[in-house]
Order: C-alpha cells, then structure tokens, then sequence
C-alpha cells in the first residue's frame, strides 16, 4: 500500500503540472498527460472499489452498467482513442462545465479506483489480425445492412451508426450481434409494436416514455409520438428490429468477409 | 424474459422488414419546403419562420379574445446553464418533431406534443475556449433534407443526423484560441449552408461563409473586413495587421431574398471595440449591413449604420424583408432596428436609404446628413449614450404588415464610454477601455413603429432593458418577454397586455415561434433552462 501511496503522490503532482499546461492551451500536454499512470490500473481489488463507488455516486446517470442513461456511455471512453487515465480523472476531478456532471473533493485515490473500474469495463477494439476480405465484406454492407446502418454519412437511421464500430466492439460481439441480434439490444433500440385507435399496427424502436406517452422511430424511420391511452396495444418486444442473420443467410465466409470490413470502420471522433 | 414482455413478443420474420416503406428512408425538408415559409403552419423550418425573418405566423386560433385561456402543455428540462446569458434558440419543427439547439452545444430532437425528447446529442468542449466560454449560446438549427446543421462555441460547423443526432461531418470554420466561436443559426438556402462567425471582441476578422450541405465543403467567404488594396480598406489605416485583426464578427442571422437571390446580414463592431485611434476612418464593413450574391458571395451594397464605431455597437440585427407600399410605390425593403438607436427602411435591391430615424432617446445622434451619415452628437465620452448593449440587439423583431408595424424590444440606458489603447493578447478579448452605466436610469419597452414614418405608435415599458424578442400572429397578437421572466400576449393594435406567464427566468435573446400540431396552435419559448410550450386550455 505504501508503494501504492507513493505512486498515487507522484501521479498528482504530475498531473496538477499538467493541468496547468492544458489550460496554457499546449497540445503537447494532451500527449504527456497519456504517460500519468494509474496507481491502480489492473489492481483487482481496487477495481472493485471503483465499482462500489461507481455505482453509489455515478450510475444514476452513467447507468449500473456505465452505458449511460441520461449521460454519456462510459464504457467507449478508451476505444475511442481521444482520452486517457489521466483526462479521465481530471473529469471526475472537474466535473464538465455547463452539464448537470458535477465536479467531486473526493480524495484522489477514490477517483482513481473509479478510473480503474471504467477502465476494466472498457469495450475493446477489433483485433486488426482478422481474416477476411474488407471490399467484399463492404459490398455485402452496402447490399444488405446500410437500408438500416449508416456508415460515414450515408444509410439508414433505424439502427445504429456504424461509422467507427470497428473501435468500439470487438470481433466476438460484432459476431454475435450479426448472427443473434436479439441476445443484446442497446436502450435506444428497444423493439415496440403499437396498434393505435384506428387499427393501424406500428412496429418501431422506442426513444423515450412516460406515463401517458411513448415516443418511437418507426420502421419507415420517422419520429413519431403517441398518446398510451389512444392506443389499442402497447407492446415491448425482445426481439430485434435486427434481422437474425443465421449461416443460411449470410455464409461463415461472407460474415468473416463483413467482420473484416466493420473493423476497418474507425471514423473519425467528432463529437 | 417476464410473463408481460413473453405475452407481448410478437415473431417479426426478416421479410416483413424488408416491405418498400421499410427501405423507404424518409427525405425530410426540402428547400422548397423550406421557401414556402409558413404557408404550412405545421412548419418552421428556418430561424425565423421564412427566409423574410418577419417572425410572423399566419396562424388565428389564439386570438386577443382567447389568449387569457393559453396554458402550458409541458416544459422541457435542458439540465444545462447558461452562465451570464439566456437560452437563446428557437426551434423547428418538421412532422410533429422539434428541433432544439441548446446552451454549451446540447441539442434534442423533441416530441411536439408530450416535450419528451427522441435523442439528446453534447458536443465536448474543448476547456479553453476563448469568445464561446463567455456566451456559451447556440440559437438554433438550420436543417436540410434528413440533415441538421448547428454550429459551435469552439467554431465549427456540424451536420447532424435529424433521425439521430448522429454527427455526419464536422469543420472547422475558424481557430477558436484565438477568439472566434459561432453561436448562430445556419441559413440553409438552395445547395449552401449560410453561417457567421463569432469573435468581434477579440482582435479577429469577421467572415460570411457558405457550405455545402452533403459534404461540408466550402463554396465562398466574404471577409468583412477588406484586405490590402481591396475596396472598402481605403476606410483604414495602412496596415494589414490592423485589417488582419478589425473585428466586424457576423454573429446572428441573415435573411434571403430567393428572388434577387440576395443574403442580407449584419456586421459587428471594429476592434478594438472603443478605442478608435489606431483605427482612422469609417472602417468598412464594420457596423453595416451588407447584400451578397447567393452564389458568389460577392458584395451586391452596402449601408454602414455607424461609421467609425465607439460603442460596440454592433450591427448584427435581425434584417426584415417585406414587400410594402412606401409611400404610394410598391417597394422590397429591408428594416433594421440598430444598437446605436436608430430605425432604418432601405430598398433591398439597390441598398438606397428611404428613412433613418431614432426609435429611443439615444443622444448619439438625432438625425442623419443629406449623405446618410449620422450627425454625431456625443460618442459617448460625454456620457448617457446607449449601453453596448445598444438600443436594441439581436433579439428578434417582428414585423406585422397588415398593421404596417415592426415592433421591437427597446432599451433606454445611459452609458460613458472611457477608451483606452488595449493591449492584443492572443485569445484575449480587446475592447480599448471601460463603459460606466447609470443602472438607475434605464428600463425596457417593447415598441410598435410605424414603418413609414418610424414614429412610435404603442410601447409597454418593462421594469429594466430586456432582451427577449418578439413574434406576432394574424390574429393580432404579439408574444414577447421580459428580463423580469414574464412571457407575456399583447393587442398588436394597441399594446394593451392580455396575458402573461412567469417563466423563472429571464427571457434573453429567445423569441416565442409557434406552430400548429394536430388541429392545436402551440406557441414556443425559452428561458433559462427550460422550454415551454402553451396552447389554449381544452374543455
């Protein structure tokens, strides 16, 4: 622990300097802040602590499982490739100016178990040994996927943008989310069937809810609103808008080819 | 999985996603739509309501005889502030979905109906910005097709999925370390995104600039401060460094004629902002208006308001086209209220000047020459002049033509103005001195002006100088608020209030928009951190 307590004393002071370089507006900071080390990087047990004090101080907000609810997901952070142990603890530190994330005076080894948590339940990025041929791969993109997935501006909305998936899930759950969609369903993408006062039947994603409404994109991708009571049906489902892409539809060969082309898709950070 | 989510699942084969309609993306606004300005009033589809920025809607449901029966429907939370200044949008709206930019670059997409949003979309900040951490304001989007398009206190220009809130591009308009930001709402005309920049304060250069919508790329700019050797630099000293670092900032909206294909658009201070002696001359093209070629950008006229400006007075007002009859001719002007107190009417196809005339008690100037210029009285070193706040600013007007009415927030203060040679820092503003404001004698109005004449027909006085804009509807309605936070209905015949909401916050910089949403008028505002919709309480 004592080891422990010296590295967390140099990492501070280190990181205070850099603070102040940031704010001196040098970009080369941005590149030195990467080298502060985290006392409890892959420290089990402190892992563990980060996550009691995650979840007690910043899942209402980031969710229980940090991807997000009202706040960002926490779990893209480091696949991202734009922050590092050190840009994360200066948030928690700081809070984010003109957002409801408040600014914390905890002790500093707390924020870095926190740092170590989120570190740990960082999604992972694609290995860049996979097989597969990425032009074919896009082709059978374009020809089955983009009616619903955008990629760098252009597709469809009804389900999420691809643009920069190659950096945020990696080959195994890519894999799965192709052959058994249903298995995991993102908040945003939750399935809902409707039948309003008219008989009319509308399945869409549902966006957002209250008491008395609920708003979806239906399966058209237009934004739509309803009144519950004016409803017939309300119905969530868990199933997938996701089409189940068994090895009949799409070939062992043909998804390497696809896994091939979505771990190439690294867009560019921009918000 | 639960019993209720087992009885509920319903099985959805592949094909019945793969119908036409399901393939069949929506292709949202077109600039058609977009020119058809409130002919629709289930639309607002541009800041405004139309490329003639009257802010006048056609609808009658709320009526001077009703509007003591309007309520509020729901509020939307932001959960963002605006440190020192206002929520400042105005939304769209597009089939029942309302498009909302926020403070600190926060935007919804929100149900019309309930105020429950779709999707929330935060851009992260750089922790230095310059101009943009001072105002950290947006007001608004400009949207074409499925795209939205907002720009950002670090001076970028975003393209946003209308579905989503996805980023689909992202550039860079400006350096923002060295003073620029853009808070703005695009102008999206045929083929280009219309935008200005931020930053007059700081020793920058204001620039108009139009984009491609797909790609981002950038099509033309106007400087608004001309080079060396280029016409309008003989109004400056000799000295590109001087030119390099003018100001005039091209911070709020513009407004577009489709038929002379003309953008008109305000013009912000020179820098620095009070202190004008390294800077001999009018020094174009600060404080003025200015008509740009659509498709070059090249400047069609001009009309300075305030030459050699001393105030920080800004010309970056709302420009009103109309089509009127002046004075037994038919006429395209332009109107504009101005900082420095003065109403003008110029015809918007050759820039003459048909009446300049004050529309508060501004002791700068009372008249203008035979030349157009004013007839400088006091510039303010001998005290009680407007404020730089000036004596109206961007807060939207209105325009009601069938009272042939423009009425605006007015602001009488009293100000001197102490200049002092600046020091230029990068990325620190420069504003040549200090202003001394008399707060015990000064207070806001909003004001009916005859356009002919520009003689005051009505005028109800707030407590204190306010900045809240003005909408009007056909049924003779006018909706402005006040810095105390009341939302307030007047008579447009006569000013007579007749209705008002407290909203808990100033209203600063918002003007009301309202639109029609399945058979019920609803009329929009923002303050603080909320936004309000009121409709007409139902039986």
């Amino acid at each position: 622990m004592r080891k422990y307590n010296k590295l967390l004393q140099k990492a501070s002071i280190k990181l205070s300097l850099m603070v102040l370089g940031i704010v001196a507006g040098s970009s080369v900071n941005q590149t030195s802040m990467a080298q502060i080390v985290n006392p409890y990087e892959s420290n089990a047990s402190a892992i563990r602590a980060g996550g009691v004090l995650f979840r007690a101080r910043c899942a209402t907000c980031h969710g229980a499982d940090a991807k997000g609810i009202e706040a960002p997901d926490l779990t893209l952070l480091w696949a991202l490739n734009v922050t590092n142990d050190a840009l994360v603890f200066q948030t928690i530190r700081e809070g984010v100016s003109g957002s409801i994330m408040p600014s914390t005076s905890a002790p500093d080894t707390e924020i870095w178990t926190i740092v170590a948590y989120l570190k740990s339940i960082s999604t992972v990025a694609v290995s860049d040994n996979a097989s597969g041929d990425s032009v074919r791969g896009q082709q059978l993109f374009e020809s089955n996927c983009s009616s619903c997935h955008r990629v760098n501006g252009k597709g469809g909305s009804l389900g999420p943008d691809l643009s920069r998936i190659g950096a945020i899930r990696d080959r195994g759950m890519l894999t799965t989310s192709v052959r058994t969609p249903s298995a995991s369903i993102g908040s945003s993408y939750r399935p809902v069937t409707l039948i309003d006062g008219s008989g009319q039947r509308i399945i869409g994603l549902k966006k957002s809810e209250d008491a008395f409404s609920i708003q979806v994109m239906d399966s058209s991708q237009r934004l739509r609103a309803f009144n519950k009571q004016d409803l017939q049906q309300l119905s969530e489902e868990s199933i997938s808008l996701m089409p189940e892409w068994g090895p009949e539809e799409i070939s062992d060969r043909d998804l390497d080819d696809l896994l091939r082309y979505l771990g190439t898709l690294r867009g560019a950070n921009s918000d | 999985m639960n019993l209720r989510r087992l009885v509920g699942v319903i099985v959805l084969t592949i094909g019945a996603f793969l119908t036409p309609n399901f393939l069949l993306a929506q292709t949202g606004v077109s600039y058609e739509d977009i020119l058809q300005g409130l002919s629709d009033p289930t639309r607002w589809l541009t800041y405004s309501g139309d490329y003639s920025s009257q802010r006048h809607s056609p609808l009658t449901q709320i009526t001077p005889d009703n509007v003591k029966r309007l309520v509020p429907t729901w509020t939307f939370q932001t959960g963002t502030t605006t440190r020192g200044r206002g929520f400042e949008t105005s939304p769209l709206v597009d089939d029942g979905v309302l498009y909302v930019t926020g403070s600190n670059n926060y935007a919804w997409a929100i149900d019309a109906a309930t105020g429950r949003s779709f999707w929330q979309y935060r851009r992260n900040l750089p922790n230095d910005l310059t101009y943009g951490s001072s105002a950290p304001v947006n007001r608004g989007f400009g949207m074409l097709g499925d795209r939205l398009f907002m720009v950002t206190l670090d001076a970028h220009l975003l393209s946003l999925d209308s579905k989503t809130g996805n980023v689909l591009w992202d550039i860079e308009l400006a350096d923002y370390r060295v003073g620029y930001a853009a808070t703005l709402a695009p102008l999206v005309i045929d083929g280009k995104v219309i935008v200005g920049i931020s930053g007059g304060d700081y020793a920058t250069r204001g620039f108009i600039d139009a984009y491609n919508p797909e790609t981002g790329e950038r099509i033309w700019r106007f400087n608004t401060i001309p080079g060396p050797g280029e016409p309008g630099s003989e109004t400056w000293p000799d000295d590109p460094d001087i030119l390099a670092r003018g100001g005039g900032g091209t911070w709020m909206n513009g407004s577009y004629d489709p038929e002379l294909d003309l953008i008109y658009w305000g013009v912000g201070n020179p820098n620095p902002d009070y202190y004008g002696d390294d800077r001999p001359g009018d020094n174009l093209y600060s404080n003025s208006i200015v008509a740009l070629d659509a498709q070059t950008g090249s400047l069609r006229w001009h009309y300075q308001f305030t030459p050699h400006d001393l105030n920080d007075w800004d010309s970056n007002q709302i420009p009103v086209l109309a089509d009127i009859d002046w004075r037994g001719e038919p006429r395209k002007v332009v109107m504009l209220a101005n900082r420095n107190g003065f109403f003008y009417v110029m015809d918007r196809a050759t820039g003459e000047l048909l009446l300049g005339k004050p529309f508060t008690a501004t002791t700068w100037a009372r008249e203008l020459d035979e030349n157009d210029r004013p007839i400088v009285l006091n510039d303010g070193s001998q005290g009680c002049v407007p404020d730089p706040w000036g004596s109206t600013n961007f807060m939207p007007p209105s325009f009601y033509q069938e009272l042939g009415l423009f009425i605006l927030t007015a602001r009488e203060t009293c100000s001197t103005y102490v200049p002092e040679e600046p020091q230029f820092t990068l990325g620190q503003p420069s504003f040549g001195g200090v202003v001394f404001t008399d707060r015990d004698n000064q207070y806001g109005a909003l004001r009916a002006l005859d356009v002919q004449t520009g003689d005051l027909v009505w005028e109800f006085r707030y407590p204190s100088p306010t900045f809240g804009g003005v909408l009007t509807t056909a049924s003779g309605l006018v909706f402005a608020g006040d810095h105390e936070g009341n939302f307030m209905a007047f008579d447009a015949a006569n000013g007579e209030n007749l209705w008002h909401y407290q909203t808990g916050s100033r209203i600063w910089g918002a003007a009301a928009m309202t639109h029609e949403l399945d058979g019920r008028q609803h009329v929009l505002i923002a303050a603080g951190t909320t936004l309000t919709a009121f409709a007409l309480i139902e039986d």
